[in-house]
């Protein structure tokens, strides 16, 4: 079947690659892929004991576990994201366009933090809740427990589903009208037509949504830690920082490693298939579907969505930072700990996020365009290889850096500069894919055009291509910024110590159970990420 | 005096079977608007950029204003060869107003005199009071006009057009082609214009070069093309003809219509066909006619009719909008074409 989307690449061969563009995209695709190759040779050259200790014990269970959790996940957000796209774009349902803006928003929700709220709000003792109806009823009611496989399944959802809902909420709305016409037209109900042509219509895209869903869900740490679920990241967080077993660490980076690589290969394949459609002139909009009696449980349901990913989690970090701010002495500890306070964590948040971005930026340049414009073999494997990052967990990029700096780098070693390169190896991607898809909807005339008017290929990309794949950059360099903002587990194991950014403060504070003082840091970094992201939102038609 | 000699030029893209332009030679004199035709795929656009040097020749020689651009050994970088080009898709600078794109050629140059060049041409095109303009402010014809002030501003040696006019509307094309061509008369330009479109290539050239997978097929001035085409692919593509079989004889040619008083240069009984327009045909109302009438096409001013003959060949046959006649009528044809006609053996 034919999927609408114009895909502007312009293939045109050229007779003469550039041999400082190959080199300098060889030279990325290296920097990204050294820490990888680094983790497998490591994993092949550990002990025998270490593999046969873990074969024995644990790699079967924690196998178990993360497929699991995988698998689950993945349902959960494919499920609530195409059910809330749907709602949202396809239907008469009331106050939709709050809705839509309220449905991405979880994305500035770090996993993590909306997992500590939901923890102190549900916990089987002491919990806000079961505590309430303690008093209530004057005994212990049940209520279920977010800690083990259901909790961490259940709050992770309601962290990931953004990424398929934004993606098929796009897709809903650009899919050309005539094509469901054409079901209705041959005999198919209209639900007939969402099951046989709509969703299968969409499936490139709601795929890609699943494959995102996965590799975060493997790399995620902080939420899996925090709800006692353990999985491969968790473990090799465990054997790196307390038990200091770098071998079996390495053994269960590298399984781990080949399980996300498998996943990150179907989505590379997909990827050319997956991008949002493009409206095209023709376009008019599909007509709504009237929900009728089913109105109000449909507003229902949305609004318990938003309400367990968005209202409750920001609702309650309001209303501990505001407790925090009335309590002097929260406010001392906040401000004071040790030579540090809010804002020594703030500034070090910001500088080492923005540093990444344009770093990461930078670095995406030459391969994106390499990848554009010489479209052949070896373009599309070093931007292939570029993307690696997606596949290695925050914690794999630890352990190898670790690994990789005390033996060849060890000026490097426990300075800040090495939580920067974790960052830009593991989001070195969306800078990547955001390049990519800039210069792809540059037509090349434009550059033939500036060539032709006596312009060098340098002077080209300063005076023309720059300057108009200026907002993909930034885009691609806010996604990045965002992305680094959140990042746990690497930043834990890396930093130096007293080196404290905003998401190791919320982390360790709400460890130690200091919640309100955790919560204006949390609220804080909800606010920051927020930012760049609605920005993001305001370049997709669906937010207009 | 010679402006762009190109001689031999062959050009394969890794990957595929058969050359892009495969042997190619031809050359332009000043002030001459050279177009070149053919279906798509038949290697004019790689032609262009080959002499644009946005690809680079395998074998063969390109020389601009005597001084040579492209060969095995040579290779001029674009921008060191000073032609003028008009992009398919116009390839205005998007950001960049309408004032900076026409300027974006001028170099070394002070900036009063970019403001009076620049406005010389915008004035030419009509468009001096869209000076400020961004591209996406303008319509289709006024960013046709943009980017052709922006190809002739620098005084360019050669400016190269590809398929300038396929964006617009039919209905502006006429209008901007009749424009476009005024100003580039005016301006004496060198150019070289592609297009697939036979009519806008006889209304546009004052010389055509028809090109079939990348082999040069035929150049020469309109009338020539068309009405001595030199291959049966040229007579086939430039005038939608019918191709008449018949054989020769001592005092002309023997065909399903009758003899053709045209002596060739064959051996008797030689099997030929002549190419042969609708405007060459005429017939006659005839019970025991050799033909039947089987569709009539109106077209406002005559009436195109499709023949069958008896010997099965269908033709095309043109007669006045006011002679209108049932289909199924049987009728006389005959060649009332008192010009000589193209025979292929």
């Amino acid at each position: 079947m034919e999927i609408t989307h114009t895909n502007i690449t312009y293939q045109k061969l050229r007779s003469k690659i550039s041999p400082r563009l190959a080199l300098a995209a060889g030279l990325v695709a290296l920097f990204v892929a050294v820490p990888l190759i680094y983790i497998f040779v490591r994993a092949i050259t550990a002990e025998p004991e270490a593999w046969t200790r873990l074969f024995q014990e644990r790699i079967w269970k924690l196998f178990a576990n993360t497929l699991g959790l995988v698998l689950a996940v993945t349902a959960g957000a494919m499920l609530t994201g195409v059910t809330m796209a749907f709602l949202t774009e396809r239907t008469d349902l009331p106050g939709k366009k709050i809705f839509r803006w309220m449905l991405a928003m979880p994305l500035a929700i770090p996993a993590y933090i909306g997992g500590i709220v939901h923890l102190a709000l549900l916990r089987p003792r002491g919990g806000v809740i079961p505590k309430l109806l303690e008093d209530i009823f004057g005994q212990p009611v049940f209520t279920p427990s977010p800690l083990g496989f259901g909790g961490a399944a259940f709050i992770l959802t309601l962290f990931m589903f953004p990424y398929v809902y934004l993606l098929s909420g796009a897709a809903f709305r650009t899919l050309h009208a005539s094509l469901e016409e054409a079901s209705r037209v041959f005999g198919r109900t209209p639900l007939q037509t969402l099951f046989q042509v709509t969703l299968p219509a969409l499936r490139p895209g709601l795929t890609a949504g699943a494959l995102l869903v996965a590799l975060d869900i493997l790399a995620e740490y902080g939420t899996v830690a925090l709800l006692r679920y353990e999985t491969f990241s968790s473990a090799i967080f465990v054997q790196l920082s307390g038990r200091y077993d770098r071998s079996a660490a390495s053994v269960l980076s590298g399984i781990l490693v080949i399980l996300a690589i498998g996943i990150l290969w179907s989505e590379l394949r997909l990827q050319g298939r997956a991008r949002f459609t493009q409206m095209e002139s023709n376009w008019r909009p599909a007509p709504l579907m009237m929900l009728g009696k089913w109105r109000i449980p449909a507003f229902l349901l949305v609004l318990g969505v938003v309400s367990a990913s968005l209202l409750l989690p920001v609702g309650v970090l309001l209303v501990w930072s505001v407790q925090a701010f009335l309590d002097p002495e929260t406010m001392a500890m906040l401000f004071h700990t040790g030579s540090q306070g809010f804002g020594t964590y703030v500034w070090n948040s910001l500088w080492s996020s923005s540093m990444a971005a344009v770093i990461a930026v930078m670095l995406s340049l030459p391969v994106g365009l390499f990848a554009v414009r010489y479209p052949n073999r070896l373009s599309k494997f070093l931007s292939r290889l570029s993307q690696v990052g997606y596949a290695i967990p925050g914690v794999v990029i630890a352990l190898s850096l670790v690994l990789l700096v005390n033996r060849f780098l060890p000026f490097l070693y426990a300075t800040p500069f090495i939580v920067v390169i974790a960052y830009v190896l593991r989001h070195m991607p969306q800078a990547v894919r955001a390049s990519e898809s800039a210069l792809n909807q540059l037509s090349p005339s434009l550059e033939e055009a500036s060539r032709v008017m006596g312009r060098t290929s340098l002077q080209t990309l300063f005076q023309v291509i720059l300057p108009l794949i200026l907002p993909g950059l930034l885009a691609g360099g806010s996604l990045v910024f965002l992305t680094s903002l959140k990042e746990l587990p690497a930043t834990l194991l890396l930093r130096p110590a007293g080196f404290d950014t905003l998401a190791v403060r919320v982390w360790v504070w709400a460890g130690e159970g200091f919640y309100f003082q955790a919560a204006p840091a949390a609220l804080l970094l909800v606010l920051v990420s927020a930012l760049p992201l609605s920005f993001l939102l305001r370049r997709e038609q669906i937010f207009k | 005096m010679t402006k762009l000699l190109v001689q031999n030029l062959v050009k394969q893209f890794p990957g595929t079977q058969h050359s892009a332009v495969n042997d190619v030679s031809f050359e332009l004199s000043d002030n001459e608007i050279l177009a070149l035709v053919g279906p798509s795929g038949c290697g004019k656009t790689t032609t262009l950029r080959l002499i644009a040097g946005l690809e680079r020749p395998d074998s063969g020689s390109i020389w601009l204003n005597q001084s040579l651009v492209a060969s095995e050994a040579v290779f001029i970088p674009p921008e060191k060869r000073g032609v003028g080009m008009v992009f398919q898709d116009h390839a205005l600078f998007p950001h960049l107003t309408v004032f900076d794109n026409v300027a974006f050629g001028l170099r070394h140059k002070t900036q009063a005199e970019v403001r009076t060049a620049v406005g010389e041409m915008l004035h030419m095109v009509g468009l001096l009071s869209h000076s400020k303009r961004y591209p996406h402010e303008l319509s289709g014809g006024e960013r046709q006009r943009v980017a052709l002030a922006r190809a002739l501003a620098p005084k360019p040696v050669l400016v190269l057009m590809d398929e300038p006019f396929s964006s617009l509307d039919a209905d502006l094309r006429a209008g901007v082609r009749e424009h476009v061509r005024g100003i580039l008369k005016s301006m004496q330009a060198t150019v070289i214009f592609v297009t697939h479109d036979q009519e806008e290539a006889l209304y546009m050239g004052d010389r055509l070069a028809v090109l079939q997978k990348g082999k040069l097929e035929q150049i020469g001035s309109p009338e020539e093309i068309f009405h001595e085409s030199n291959t049966r692919f040229v007579a086939e593509f430039m005038g939608d003809s019918d191709f008449l079989k018949g054989t020769v004889k001592r005092d002309g040619i023997q065909t399903a219509i009758g003899l053709i008083p045209q002596i060739v240069d064959l051996p008797a009984s030689t099997s030929v066909e002549v190419a042969i327009r609708a405007d060459d045909i005429d017939f006659h109302v005839d019970g025991s006619g050799n033909a039947l009438i089987i569709d009539r096409f109106f077209r406002g001013a005559f009436n195109l009719y499709r023949l069958r003959l008896d010997t099965g060949q269908v033709i095309h046959a043109i007669n006045p909008h006011t002679n209108i006649l049932p289909v199924g009528t049987r009728v006389h044809a005959f060649v009332s074409a008192e010009h000589s006609l193209t025979v292929f053996s």
